[in-house]
């Protein structure tokens, strides 16, 4: 039986994906051409 | 064509990868979450992988970029290469940062150890530091010349850790798991993880693709409006 451990992988996608959202969303945001 | 309208329409096709590359991603984590198999021994926890490992190859790309487009512009004084540079290693910084945060939750329950000083996290926390160092001097030398010159011995510094991380792993006694992919002989991954993995490095590395895109064509403009608007204060002495 593999162990029970699907927390810690939610919780690596998550952090991963605010990481990345972040970074996207603000260079996106910064960089829109006025 | 002027340099500004050039970097507008490079940042408008940009805006369009950087949404596709994200809707890849969503697949990935679909993919990598509902449709992988689940690793005998380590659990579900094992799937972390597939979003660290594709994360570490983009910040070594990334910094590799940072290495040679530096060296380059040491001998050529272009400044798009300094600006490229500088794209590649903010973004390379992003993807370090997200590896050194999937690490250590895999770590926790895995080795029982948020960190360990092993070889490769510990290289890899000092490239870190290394390109945040790199940002900091960016921001803080003002004369564009200097700061290119300054920054690309810094990113070639920095970027010679890379192959040092990539063997730690044969050259030390570390914790950190060997290649299971990128290593001499046949790939020890089962068919259906190493298609998800494959499609993870694919997509992580076009997301990548997509991020740098936008931001040097962020930094063209900036770099093109300064130049205008010194020439306009020239013209008008």
């Amino acid at each position: 039986m593999p162990p029970n451990n699907g927390g810690f992988m939610v919780a690596a996608y998550v952090a991963a994906a605010v990481i990345y959202l972040s970074y996207a969303a603000w260079l996106y945001w910064r960089s829109r051409s006025r | 064509m002027t340099a500004i309208s050039s970097a507008e329409r490079s940042l408008r096709r940009s805006g369009l990868w950087m949404a596709i590359a994200l809707v890849l991603m969503a697949g990935v984590y679909v993919r990598a979450l509902a449709f992988t198999p689940e690793e005998a021994t380590q659990g579900l926890a094992q799937k972390i992988f597939y979003v660290h490992a594709p994360s570490a190859w983009v910040a070594f790309l990334a910094f590799g970029i940072v290495g040679v487009t530096s060296a380059l512009y040491l001998f050529l004084r272009d400044p798009r290469l300094d600006l490229f540079a500088a794209s590649a290693a903010e973004v390379g910084t992003v993807f370090t940062t997200a590896v050194l945060v999937t690490g250590p939750i895999w770590g926790k329950e895995i080795w029982g150890a948020w960190w360990t000083w092993d070889a490769r996290l510990t290289l890899t926390l000092f490239l870190w530091f290394i390109y945040l160092a790199y940002l900091v001097l960016r921001t803080a030398v003002e004369e564009p010349g200097r700061r290119a010159r300054y920054s690309a011995v810094l990113g070639i510094l920095g970027a010679l850790l890379v192959p040092f991380i990539h063997v730690s792993v044969y050259l030390f006694r570390t914790l950190h798991p060997m290649p299971v992919v990128l290593r001499p002989g046949r790939p020890l991954l089962p068919g259906s993880m190493l298609i998800t993995l494959a499609s993870s490095f694919t997509v992580f590395t076009l997301f990548f693709v997509a991020l740098l895109a936008r931001r040097y064509a962020w930094a063209r403009l900036v770099d093109a409006r300064a130049q205008g608007e010194a020439e306009r204060a020239d013209a008008s002495k």
